[in-house]
Order: C-alpha cells, then sequence, then structure tokens
C-alpha cells in the first residue's frame, strides 16, 4: 500500500517533522499524527501478529476501535496494548510491535497457522486436559503464557494520576454535529453542563468525512469555529477534550479518563492522566456510531481497511492511505468516502456493492459513472490475497462470473452500528432495527437521553426534530439548523455478514473477531457443538472477548449466528458490554491512592521516641507498632526479642500500648447493656474494678477480648483488640441501635484520645512509686484487676493494675498530648531499675508463656470460650447476651471440637513452627488425619526451649498424651500436649 | 455507585455506607427457651430474592445511624429508606416485574434489566 500526502489542514502541519522509531528503525511523520497514521505515511502497513495465529496484520481503522494495531510504546515505561490508531506521535517516541519473536517479518510463532486447523474454538478446554495434573502448571501455562497474549506487561510503575469528582445537571458525552447541538440549546441557561469528547478537537464527522456540504448556509468548519467559541463563552458549560468516558454506572455516575499529554511525552513526576468521576442529573449520549466489517476469507490481510476510516484519514491527517483502493460495501455510509476520493483528485480502483443498480444512491452512481469508476453492483468479494499485504482480490459479479482486481488497498463497509456501549452499561435495552440491521438504544434505564447516531438516527433529515423532541424536558430554546449534505440523506443497507470462501480449505480463514482469532468456522463449530446461547458462544469461541470487545465485528457475528439458528436477531440477543468502553491503565484507576497513601497509616503519640530508640515497626491494622527494639544495628530481631523478653521477667519492660481500642460506654443502662454485649457479668462487679472479657458473635465465637472498667452502673471503660477496634464498636452501635432501643446508652471511641503504656515486671512498683511518687502502689491500696484516677502535674491519667505478661504490671492512661513527656520521665527514673522498652513480638511470647490468647491468631472465627478453656468468663446467670444460646448448639456442645492446649517438643531441642499440624502417627502416610495445628510458637528464654499454643480435636482430654507435629520436610517431631500455661501457673507473680 | 438517602442527613454516597443483610429479621428473645432450629435459622439463614427486599443499612462514616430500606436487587434501585422504628411499607406499593425467574430476559442477557 503506497500513500499519498494530501492537503495540509487545522489538524496536521506538514512544516513540523516529529521523529519517531517504530521497532528499531526511524521514521519521520508530522506534528498531529497518530501512530498509524505516521506508520501509513511511511508506507509501514504490517505493524503486528495475531492473537493466536501469529497472522500479520495492518492498520484497520482509524480510532478507538481498532482491533489489530496494538503496540508497545517503550518510551512510556513500555506501556503495551496501545491503539496505534489514537495515540499520537512525539518528537523521540519509541514503538515497539507485540506479539512477535524474532521479529515482526519473521515471526516464529506464525508456524500455528500452518497448524490452525486444530486451533479451533474451544482449543484449550479440549487439549490441556491431562494426562496428569502436573501438567498444566508445568508445561501447558508456561507454554501459553508465552505463546498468546498481547503485549508485555510495563517494567516499572510510574504513571500519576489525579481523580476529579463532578457533579453536574446534563452531562453530553460526544462533541460531534449532534453533542454541539446539544450543548448550544444550553447556552446561558440555569443548567450545568459537562461536553466530555473524546478527541482534542470537537466536531466529531464534520471532521472526520466529507458527508456534510453546508450548515446554516456556512462552510461546515467555519459553523464548528463558530459554535465551539459560543459554547467556550458560556458560562455553564465545561468542555473536557482528551477525554473518553468508559463506564456508565447506576446512578448516572460516570467514569472518564483524561489523557494530559496527547501529543507528547509524558514527564515524569507530573499528573499525565485524570480520572473524572461524574455525577450527573442526565445524561445525553452523543457517542456516535461504529462501522463495521464483513467476513470473507483473509479478511485480515494488512492493506484491508474500513472505508469510513480511509475517509478520515483523508480528513483529518491530510493522507489518503492508498491512491487507488478498492470499496467494497453493502450499504450508504461508503458513498462519501467515493465522493472524497474524487474531490481529492484520485479514484477508486473499483466499487463494489452487494446491493443491486436499483437499491444504489443515484448521486453515487452519477459519481461512479462519471469518472469512469469501475462498478460492480450485485457482486461480492470471495477473498483477498497477498503475502504480508493485499495483493489481489476475487470478486464474484452478478452473473457469477469470476474477476481478479490487482490492488494494495481494500476499504469495507458492512454498515453502521449505534455505539450502544455505555448505553447498554447504564442498562439500557436495546431493540433490533431490521431495515437498518443494527441494534438501537430503545428503553432507558436512567435518565438517558441518545441523539443522532447513537440513537440510531442514521438519516440528516429530521435532526432538529429529534434534537428538539427530546430536550424538550429542558424547556430549552429550540433549534433550527439548516443542512446541507453532499450525499445522499437516507440511509440504506441490504443484508451480508459474510461471503464464503470459493475453495473449500481447511486452512481458508474468514475472520469474524481480529483481536481474538476467531474465524466464522468456530462459530459454526460451536453451534455444532451445542453452545447456540450467545452468552456461551461468546465464551466457547472468545468471540468479542478481547480488549477490543469485538467493536467492529460483534453485530456480524450475532447476525452469522441467527441465520445459522435461523431465529431472528433479537430472538438470538446480545451479550452484556461491559464497563470499561476502552482498557484504562491501573495507575488511572489508583490515583494517588497509592504508596504511602494507599491505606492511612496510623501512629501512637509515642512514634517518634521509637523512630529514635531503634524500633522496628510492624504494622497492625493501619497502626505502626514496635515490633521489637535493636540496641544495636548488628541485633539480630530473635537476640532482641529474647533479651526484651528477659528483661521483663527479670526487672521491667514498657510497651505503648496506645493502638489498642478503648471505648467509653455511657448511659442509665450502660450495665444492663454490658451484660448483653460481654459473656461476663457486671453487676456484682465493684466500682473501680476491672475484668477481662470476651466477646462473641451470634454464632458462639470469641470475636474479641478486652478489659473492661467499671466507673460506674452508668459509666464503663472497655478495651479492645488492636485490629478490632471499629468492628466492636460498630457491633455495639448496631445491637444498641436495632436489637435494644430501648436502652439508655451511648459509647463512642476513645482510642486516639489516650495514650496507653503498659509497664511489668517485677521492678515495676518501684519504678511506679517513683515516677508517680503522690500514689500509693501498695498490693493492699493497689490491688490486681483495679485502676484509680489521678493527676499527675496537671495531666489527668487514669492507672490500671493488669498484666499481660504474667508479672506484675500496670496500664497508664494518658490524654495523648501530654504522654510522650510522662513516658520520657518514666524511661529517666526506670533506667536504674533496668526498665527497657520491649515490642509486640516480646509481648506475643511473654502471654504465650502465660497461655493468654490472642484473637485472630490462636482463634479463628470457629473457637467458643469453652473450646478456649475460658468456661469461667461465661455469665452463666445471664438470662442474654451475644451468642450465648450458641454455646449450647448441638454443634457447639460436640466433644471433639478443636481445643486450646499447649505443646512442648518432647525433646526439648526441636524446634516447632506457628502452622504446624498435629497428627497422631510418627509415620506420615496419606491420608494423614489432623488433629488441629500450631496457633502460636515461640522460644522461651525462661524455659530454654521451644512452647507452643495449639488447637486440636478433642485437645483438653488429650492434655498428658503424646503426638507429632509434622515438618515441611515431611517428617515428625514427638510432642508432649500440656496444658497451655507454661510459666507461673498460680499467677502469684500477678496478685503479689 | 448508588446515592442513599439517608433518613438522618439527606442523599449521600455509597462509599459512606454500609450494607447490614436483611431488615426485620427477629432476634428471639433469650429469656425464652429457643429451640436449636429456631436459633439457627436467625443466626445463619437470610432470605436472598431476586426483586423487592426489605435491606438494612448504616451510614458507617456519617451518623452512624442505622436504618432499612426496600431495594430492588435486581435493578439495586432503592426505592425507599426509612427509620428503624417506623412501619415496613408494603412492597404492593411498589412495581417490580420480574419476567423470567432469574429476572434476564428470555434471550441473551445484553437486555438484562427488568422493565419499569
Ligand atoms: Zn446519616
Amino acid at each position: 500500500m503506497k500513500s499519498i500526502n494530501l492537503k495540509e489542514n487545522q489538524f496536521i502541519q506538514f512544516h513540523q517533522k516529529i521523529s519517531f522509531k517504530f521497532d528499531g528503525v526511524k521514521y519521520f511523520g508530522y506534528k498531529g499524527d497518530t501512530i498509524a497514521s505516521a506508520l501509513l505515511r511511511n508506507n509501514v502497513n504490517l505493524v503486528g501478529r495475531s492473537f493466536k495465529y501469529h497472522r500479520p496484520r495492518g492498520i484497520y481503522t482509524c480510532g478507538i476501535e481498532e482491533p489489530n494495531a496494538l503496540v508497545q510504546i517503550i518510551s512510556e515505561y513500555s506501556e503495551p496494548n496501545t491503539r496505534a490508531t489514537i495515540k499520537k506521535i512525539y518528537e523521540g517516541m519509541e514503538i515497539e510491535s507485540q506479539n512477535r519473536w524474532p521479529s515482526l517479518e519473521n515471526d516464529f510463532g506464525s508456524i500455528n497457522n500452518l497448524f490452525s486447523p486444530i486451533f479451533t474454538a474451544g482449543f484449550y478446554y479440549k487439549t490441556f486436559m491431562g494426562p496428569h495434573k502436573k501438567f498444566w502448571k508445568n508445561l501447558y501455562e508456561p507454554l501459553i503464557r508465552r505463546a498468546a497474549g498481547l503485549g508485555k506487561p510495563p517494567k516499572d510503575f510510574k504513571g500519576i494520576s489525579n481523580h476529579i469528582h463532578h457533579n453536574v445537571d446534563i452531562t453530553i458525552i460526544g462533541g460531534g454535529l449532534n453533542g454541539l447541538l446539544a450543548a448550544k440549546s444550553f447556552i446561558n441557561s440555569n443548567y450545568d453542563v459537562l461536553l466530555i469528547d473524546f478527541e482534542e478537537q470537537l466536531g466529531g464527522i464534520i471532521n472526520n468525512s466529507n458527508k456534510i456540504s453546508s450548515i446554516d448556509n456556512k462552510e461546515p468548519k467555519d459553523w464548528l469555529k463558530e459554535t465551539i467559541q459560543e459554547i467556550e463563552d458560556s458560562k455553564n458549560i465545561k468542555i473536557l477534550k482528551n477525554t473518553l468516558v468508559t463506564t456508565y454506572n447506576y446512578i448516572n455516575h460516570l467514569i472518564a479518563i483524561e489523557d494530559r499529554f496527547v501529543g507528547s511525552k509524558p514527564i515524569e513526576g507530573k499528573v499525565n492522566s485524570t480520572l473524572h468521576k461524574i455525577r450527573t442529573g442526565h445524561t445525553i449520549l452523543c457517542n456516535g456510531h461504529i462501522e463495521r466489517f464483513l467476513s470473507f476469507q483473509n479478511n485480515d490481510l494488512p492493506g484491508i481497511m474500513l472505508s469510513s476510516s480511509f475517509e478520515k484519514y483523508m480528513c483529518r491527517y491530510g493522507l489518503a492511505p492508498s491512491k487507488e483502493p478498492v470499496i467494497f460495501s453493502n450499504n450508504s455510509n461508503s458513498n462519501s468516502l467515493v465522493y472524497s476520493l474524487i474531490k481529492a483528485g484520485l479514484k477508486p480502483k473499483a466499487y463494489i456493492d452487494s446491493r443491486s443498480g436499483e437499491e444504489i444512491e443515484p448521486n453515487l452512481f452519477d459519481l461512479i459513472r462519471k469518472n469512469d469508476v469501475p462498478l460492480y453492483t450485485n457482486s461480492q468479494i470471495k477473498g483477498a490475497f497477498g503475502n504480508k499485504k493485499i495483493e489481489k482480490i476475487l470478486v464474484e459479479d452478478s452473473s457469477g462470473a469470476l474477476n481478479e482486481i490487482k490492488c494494495d488497498c481494500l476499504c469495507l463497509s458492512g454498515g453502521i452500528n449505534p455505539d450502544v456501549h455505555l448505553f447498554t452499561q447504564s442498562k439500557g435495552l436495546l431493540d433490533w432495527d431490521e431495515k437498518d440491521l443494527t441494534y438501537k438504544p430503545s428503553k432507558p434505564f436512567q435518565p438517558t437521553i441518545t441523539l443522532g447516531s447513537a440513537s440510531g438516527q442514521f438519516n440528516f433529515d429530521n435532526l432538529n426534530s429529534d434534537i428538539n423532541e427530546k430536550l424538550k424536558t429542558f424547556k430549552v430554546k429550540k433549534l433550527d439548523v439548516k443542512l446541507e449534505l453532499n450525499t445522499n440523506a437516507k440511509y440504506n443497507i441490504e443484508k451480508l455478514w459474510e461471503v464464503s470462501p470459493q475453495k473449500k480449505s481447511l486452512w481458508a480463514k474468514s475472520f469474524i473477531d481480529l483481536q481474538n482469532d476467531v474465524t466464522t468456522k468456530d462459530i459454526r463449530q460451536a453451534i455444532t457443538e451445542g453452545f447456540d446461547r450467545i452468552e456461551h458462544l461468546k465464551r466457547y469461541t472468545t468471540n468479542s472477548m478481547g480488549t477490543d470487545q469485538g467493536k467492529i465485528s460483534s453485530i456480524n457475528a450475532l447476525g452469522i449466528v441467527s441465520d445459522l439458528l435461523d431465529k431472528k436477531v433479537n430472538e438470538v440477543g446480545t451479550t452484556i458490554y461491559r464497563p470499561p468502553y476502552a482498557p484504562l491503565s491501573f495507575s488511572a484507576i489508583a490515583g494517588r491512592n497509592c504508596y504511602e497513601f494507599y491505606d492511612p497509616e496510623r501512629k501512637s503519640p509515642i512514634h517518634n521516641w521509637h523512630l529514635k530508640n531503634g524500633a522496628i515497626f510492624e504494622d497492625v491494622g493501619q497502626w505502626k507498632r514496635p515490633w521489637y527494639f535493636q540496641i544495636n544495628k548488628d541485633e539480630s530481631m530473635h537476640d532482641a526479642v529474647q533479651r526484651e523478653s528477659k528483661n521483663v521477667r527479670e526487672n521491667a519492660g514498657i510497651l505503648d500500648g496506645s493502638t489498642l481500642g478503648k471505648i467509653e460506654i455511657k448511659g442509665e443502662d450502660a450495665l444492663e447493656f454490658m451484660n448483653l454485649i460481654y459473656t461476663n457479668s457486671f453487676t456484682k462487679m465493684k466500682q473501680g474494678s476491672a475484668r477481662y472479657a470476651l466477646m462473641l458473635g451470634e454464632d458462639g465465637m470469641v470475636k474479641d477480648d478486652g478489659i473492661i472498667c467499671k466507673i460506674s452502673d452508668q459509666h464503663f471503660i472497655a478495651t479492645t483488640t488492636t485490629g478490632g477496634a471499629a468492628t466492636v464498636l460498630g457491633c455495639m452501635e448496631e445491637y444498641a441501635q436495632t436489637e435494644w432501643p430501648n436502652l439508655k446508652v451511648f459509647m463512642n471511641s476513645i482510642t486516639e484520645q489516650y495514650a496507653t503504656f503498659n509497664i511489668s515486671g517485677p521492678k515495676t512498683r518501684e519504678i511506679m512509686k517513683k515516677a508517680f511518687p503522690n500514689i500509693n502502689f501498695s498490693n493492699e491500696e493497689f490491688p490486681f484487676m483495679t485502676f484509680q484516677f489521678h493527676e499527675f502535674n496537671g495531666v489527668p491519667i487514669r492507672i490500671l493494675r493488669a498484666s499481660f505478661t504474667g508479672e506484675l504490671g500496670y496500664e497508664i492512661y494518658i490524654p495523648s498530648n501530654s504522654a510522650p513527656k510522662i513516658w520520657d520521665n518514666i524511661q529517666s527514673v526506670g533506667k536504674e531499675f533496668g526498665l527497657a522498652p520491649y515490642g509486640t513480638e516480646a509481648m506475643h511470647l511473654l502471654r504465650a508463656e502465660k497461655g493468654y490468647i490472642i484473637v485472630g491468631q490462636d482463634t479463628d472465627g470457629s473457637i467458643t470460650p469453652i473450646d478456649l478453656g475460658l468456661s469461667w468468663m461465661i455469665g452463666k446467670s445471664k438470662k442474654d447476651f451475644l451468642g450465648k444460646r450458641s454455646l449450647t448448639r448441638s454443634d457447639t456442645i460436640r466433644e471433639d471440637r478443636k481445643q486450646l492446649v499447649g505443646i512442648i517438643p518432647s525433646n526439648k531441642t526441636d524446634k516447632l513452627e506457628e502452622g504446624q499440624h498435629i497428627i497422631l502417627d510418627k509415620e506420615i502416610k496419606s491420608p494423614v488425619p489432623m488433629l488441629g495445628h500450631i496457633t502460636s510458637c515461640y522460644y522461651s528464654p525462661t524455659l530454654g526451649h521451644d512452647f507452643a499454643l495449639a488447637v486440636i480435636k478433642n485437645g483438653h482430654s488429650m492434655i498428658g498424651t503424646k503426638a507429632y507435629a509434622s515438618t515441611s520436610s515431611m517428617g515428625t517431631t514427638g510432642v508432649d500436649i500440656v496444658k497451655p500455661v507454661f510459666y507461673d501457673e498460680g499467677n502469684k507473680r500477678l496478685v503479689s | 455507585m448508588l446515592i442513599i438517602n439517608c433518613p438522618y442527613c439527606g442523599p449521600r454516597d455509597q462509599s459512606e455506607f454500609s450494607n447490614g443483610g436483611e431488615a426485620h429479621v427477629k432476634r428471639p428473645d433469650g429469656s425464652k427457651e429457643i429451640g436449636d432450629r429456631e436459633w439457627g435459622e436467625y443466626v445463619f439463614i437470610r432470605a436472598n430474592p431476586k426483586g423487592l427486599f426489605y435491606e438494612r443499612w448504616v451510614h458507617t462514616h456519617g451518623c452512624r445511624k442505622w436504618f432499612n430500606c426496600v431495594r430492588d436487587t435486581s435493578t439495586d434501585e432503592i426505592l425507599v429508606t426509612y427509620k428503624l422504628y417506623e412501619k415496613k411499607p408494603n412492597l404492593n406499593n411498589f412495581k417490580s416485574v420480574v419476567k423470567t425467574p432469574s429476572g434476564e430476559p428470555e434471550v441473551g442477557s445484553g437486555n438484562f434489566t427488568v422493565e419499569k
């Protein structure tokens, strides 16, 4: 295909040369060129290899519907699957073709084309079945992954995207003739209007074809300029250009992506796309139509192009891809291409129409006659032939005779479809138009209006009345636009979906989906095999499942299927068009919610101290908690945790517990409410005392735990696990509002209002005395599980005597702003007693030695308090509490439930691991009955060996017996099942 | 993305709310004897109809209030929202025409909306 430059226009400047590279070769294009138009200008017609058969493919269209010309932009972080037909070139752009190896010209994968008779519909389902499960993982999947697919994923993620929200009355999608007229109606009205167009220049068909000769007696381009100016001057209308609406959600919620670097290289660190989230009162769809292709043998050869696309290259890019293309059509839409060619001083090599001479528009007839264009009416193309490019076609004329025509370009038109994707995404109903042979929008589901060809109005004669009628509800001024055309006003089409090949052959291919390499033969085979429902057929053949969603071909497939099944197209139905309309990158969707902004980070008031003191952090929910503290860079985690744990047992340690959830519960009926929420009974509890409490789900399973402080019957403070705070508060709110609205009770989170320090260890009392000299910490004055309010240097504090480590311990609650000062003070007075900070890992180790559970680690939503051996915490005399009835369900009273036990290795030097299965036999012979698994496991510096907590079937009655823990190397370790308490069973250290 | 009309705050974006499943499910009175079956149904069984459905929502990132609504599960349309203590509306007041058992048209599924 030899292209020729036509005249410059406002979209393309021939004096502004741009150089770019395609597959390593340097070419020149002009400012305004897309990759496709620039390649056509350089007579590069082979641009990619197809998905399955690796067939040579060229540029088929001039827009977003492109199925073939997908390229990888090397100079933009290797962005794959970019449509060459819309991406504009810039100086220094580097582009590569996709899905070929070693090169586009000599592609090894094209051998698939030879084997194509076996790559039929359902090939993957039928072939990669056996003989062994491992074949899929080790052989088939890696092979398919290498051979199939389009581009390669980009190496670095660098794109930056902003999200912008809009709230408007009216959104007009598409700034073509109808979109502009609709916008014009709203000029200076009281409506907030958003006009969105995918292209840089508004105008649509006025720019893309020579169909319209004048508007209001003006040159179309002059009218366009004036109208755009009027709209831009109107204060109530905002225009978004280079913006593609990809998604139409319920309720009138649109997603649109704006390219901020059209025709230039994205600058690193700058926002390169904007995602617009639009909430609109009404949506006016003016997004036009898409031309469809036709199926015949080798309808995928480079050099074959849609006829309206050819015309768009002429009008928009000043470029005729070929000097003498053959045109093959079954409708009136391609008339204007003939007109455009002749106007440009070119001539079609032949005009072939499947319609009869009487059907063909008289003015087209005249044009063809006058210019001596060879005309074939009642004729069809049986096939196109050539090596990596079209060289000749075979035409069957009205007499049935075959004519060979040599050509380098073939323009196709199989009719036009309203672009119904967005309309169906909005859940609008479609209806088949038997005369225009396409699905058209019928009933909208949302406040959606369709105008122009998007609504199926392919004729221009009732342009004014249609817009005036549909915009009536807005009471805007009526339009009276005078339109004159260069070609016929009436759309006419004759049914034609497919031309059968001249010679039957296993290798003859007529494509129905170019991107996914689906042939019409695949459709036939699928139907023969019983996949005659359109949704089944789509999945089985993968028809219209590519990134283009079969924009130029899916209706053709419905036509072919309806003929095969001898049903009406309406009875066949359509498949669902799913969002997005065209692919959009993950970086656009992620917007600024990535890296440090992906999820909020919550930090305790002491965070800066931790940073300065060698803390290594762990994420607990959104919180950053010190995991352990490194005293020097060489200290390993194991050494640090052992040191911290030992120090708590021998001296004293301090933990920043500020992240623990804290909920304040107040109200006349607070006591009754707490009795209903937690398993424990708080009725007899003294004011100023505290209690360890469990919260269950209605299914009886442990959901959270914490310490409840009773200030009075009307006032409680509950702590929750760090990760469970929001859920517990939510649960309390839910029950207070929905189940017990009669209870007068209110609750609120005070997690961030108070910092919490947990100090524990044998020397704690000495440290507390020194830090808070006015408080009596004696066992008599301040017994275990009580709390007191005090004032320290003007700061109100609450001290609770409780412990999660098994040592004497206090928890200090301080308003967050005053916390760092008091923390520093405790550090300095504690020094002489060996006080050192410890992190969550040492805390976990210490609590496990005492057999204290961690909800979510030792429980998994299937463990009851009884399974944990915590029956004593259940207020049995209480009539009701969350999940009470479930504790006596047949399933929860089973004896072989998984129960919490302790595990130690029989040989003390053996190691254990979290997640190991506990089994009965030393030898592993499958199937291995599994008793349960280890939930927590540590090396205890106090015991001098590994120990673990585990949940195992019937565990409570197995205490004192032996079992085995399976190892990752298929071996076993002998273990003793023991009580889940490894340290100070009598709690002497806690209470003294 | 729905817009939900909180009975306390007015129409707000769906992202401010959380769904709480079927509404008007009565929690059995704990002070009375409850059979395994009755309790099991309360804990585990919820209706899941195609069409009109009484549903609970909570304005999580707003006023934290729970409320009820009638939602058409085949279209996602929320027909009415009302406060917990308000009487539940009669479903006959709303039109929901579910034509086929699953709500899809008899052929294809591109036209999957039920007629309003
Ligand atoms: Zn609210």
